[in-house]
């Protein structure tokens, strides 16, 4: 009897096809990339091995480096700026009673549609003439602003706009944690004479930290691979200020075939991301293990 | 405070945010019906004077929406299936079956995948899909889909999975059930709701998927909503009330679907993730 969960044909049947498809996209192109790194590849001539000619041609790219730093704008933006509001606007759905459901299913709605119709969608709100912002702005005697065209607003705008596109998502997930708490810690607070602010402060909060810190994770692995927004709303214009380097290592490839080049930058890409996630790991996330309720 | 005061600030504070998120979109709706970009202009948030159904026409024959969604809906529900499917056998031969050593080192390997952030392969996915032939076809998207699920679907399968008590499986051998028959008959029903969380992440990413939808597919008949969108936007520029009513099409389907699962969909998302 024991050997029927023992039968190597149905164990590699199970196992082989996911693990095929597994290897052939992950390891094999992750292979690939590193291999072409260290080339000169532009899919034209064969590729001749050029050491670490690639990563010091990054590390002089200003351009790539501008594309550093919007990525970690958009870190900034999504952990300091959008994470104490999505805590608040949860805390405050929860709070409610009263039409929960409705603020629950439309501040969610925009995480279901596509990036690029949102996109869409939010370019023709900063269109610099008949949109949204620029005619509010004219009622007040102001000026209009070329929102994604000026350097100065393009990357605000785009934040704005993921922003608005992913906020509900994580409300969610946190709107799920305290629900899930139990009510009894909250009720007692309550009998103590705690008011409401309190008790979000000093119980609701800490109790559902392991959550925020998943949020915290996710925001930074959302604005470590942000790319579609860009490419449909900016194409990491004007004058390469919505760059990101997701953006930067595409158009590396598919515009300029430079293809050694772009996997060198994916590399590095790859290297930001991990040295990220370990330090927040190392930092952030070992000093919120061990709550229990 | 009175009472009655306290406790409509969350309401108006939460009704502005929901203000937020729905303006959009009205405005979309009314620009849609509106004649020129004359009428757009002039009261972006005014109700259309007339309402105006032509550009409803106009963009469902040249927009080619019907042709993009059904593209879509096609690649993202099948390899988000055949992506559930593969991980949950997958994860069954992991963690039920009795080869410990062999499965826990197949499992380390499948785990470094969630370290590789999505974009990084997305030069040499490109690199690998014009050597295998099929770039600029359907299989050019339902290949990476499927398989970049698979890290993540394993992952959250397997942990419920290994939850499944083995009385159950050991009555089942008892009675007969062969090791392929367990997994179709006793363990796919009982990880149901575990399966439809990994359907629904994986079918809405692949639904929003662009980036490889841009690059691997250029033959119009065969692009995604997505990639057909931009398309059109480009296309279109200057038709306010047509883009508009692309944008229409594009999004009330999916609008219409949430409504009626969105329950579902927001429970399935956060049963998964809040027990981290």
């Amino acid at each position: 009897m024991k050997n029927t969960l023992k039968n190597p044909v149905v164990y590699w049947a199970f196992v082989l096809p996911s693990l095929a498809l597994y290897f052939l996209f992950f390891i094999y192109t992750l292979l690939t990339s590193i291999g072409y790194g260290f080339t000169d590849w532009n899919a034209l001539e064969p590729a001749h091995y050029t050491g670490f000619a690639n990563f010091k041609q990054a590390f002089d790219d200003s351009d790539f480096w501008v594309a550093v730093k919007n990525n970690m704008f958009f870190l900034l933006f999504s952990v300091v700026l959008q994470v104490p509001l999505i805590v608040f606007f949860s805390l405050l759905i929860s709070g409610v009673k009263r039409l929960q459901g409705l603020y629950k299913t439309t501040v969610f709605m925009p995480s279901i549609l596509s990036t690029s119709i949102i996109g869409i969608l939010w370019g023709f709100l900063y269109h610099p003439t008949d949109g949204l912002f620029n005619k509010v702005l004219g009622l007040f005697g102001i000026e209009p602003v070329s929102w994604l065209g000026d350097t100065k607003w393009a990357m605000f705008s785009i934040l704005v706009t993921n922003a608005w596109q992913w906020m509900g998502f994580y409300i969610v997930l946190i709107l799920a944690a305290i629900l899930s708490l139990p009510k009894e810690i909250n009720e007692a607070a309550a009998i103590d004479g705690a008011t409401g602010y309190q008790r979000a402060t000093r119980i609701t909060v800490p109790l559902i930290m392991p959550i925020i810190s998943v949020v915290i994770m996710l925001s930074i692995a959302g604005a470590m691979r942000v790319v579609d927004i860009v490419l449909v709303m900016t194409n990491g214009g004007p004058a390469g200020a919505t760059e990101v380097m997701a953006s930067y290592m595409v158009n590396q490839g598919t515009r300029y075939g430079e293809y050694g080049y772009a996997m060198a930058l994916s590399i590095l890409i790859f290297a930001i991301a991990l040295v990220l996630t370990a330090v927040y790991q190392f930092t952030i996330a070992k000093r919120q293990e061990g709550i229990e309720y | 405070m009175p009472a009655a005061i306290r406790k409509t600030i969350p309401h108006v504070v939460l009704l502005l945010y929901v203000a937020v998120i729905l303006i959009p979109f009205a405005i979309v709706v009314f620009s849609s019906l509106k004649e020129s970009n004359a009428e757009v202009a002039s009261h972006p948030l005014g109700f259309p004077k007339e309402l105006f159904f032509d550009n409803y026409v106009k963009a469902w024959k040249q927009a080619k929406i019907n042709v993009y969604f059904f593209n879509s809906l096609y690649i993202s529900l099948s390899a988000a299936a055949a992506g559930v499917l593969l991980a949950s056998a997958t994860a069954f031969a992991l963690t039920r079956m009795k080869f410990l050593r062999t499965s826990k080192w197949i499992y380390q390997f499948v785990l470094i995948g969630m370290l590789i952030p999505g974009n990084v392969l997305f030069i040499s996915q490109y690199i690998l899909i014009q050597k295998m032939g099929i770039l600029n076809t359907h299989m050019a998207l339902l290949l990476p889909y499927t398989a970049g699920a698979i890290p993540f679907s394993i992952l959250l399968i397997s942990a419920f999975m290994r939850s499944v008590p083995a009385e159950l499986e050991e009555a089942a051998i008892v009675d007969g059930l062969s090791s392929q028959g367990l997994f179709f008959r006793i363990i796919l029903p009982l990880t149901v709701p575990a399966l439809v969380t990994v359907f629904i992440i994986n079918y809405l990413g692949n639904w929003n998927e662009y980036l490889l939808s841009n690059f691997f597919i250029s033959t119009d008949s065969l692009k995604t909503l997505p990639t057909g969108m931009v398309g059109f936007r480009d296309a279109y520029q200057t038709n306010y009330p047509l883009i508009c009513t692309g944008i229409v099409f594009s999004v009330l389907p999916v609008v219409v679907l949430y409504a009626f699962l969105q329950k579902k969909i927001i429970e399935g998302l956060t049963a998964g993730s809040v027990k981290g």
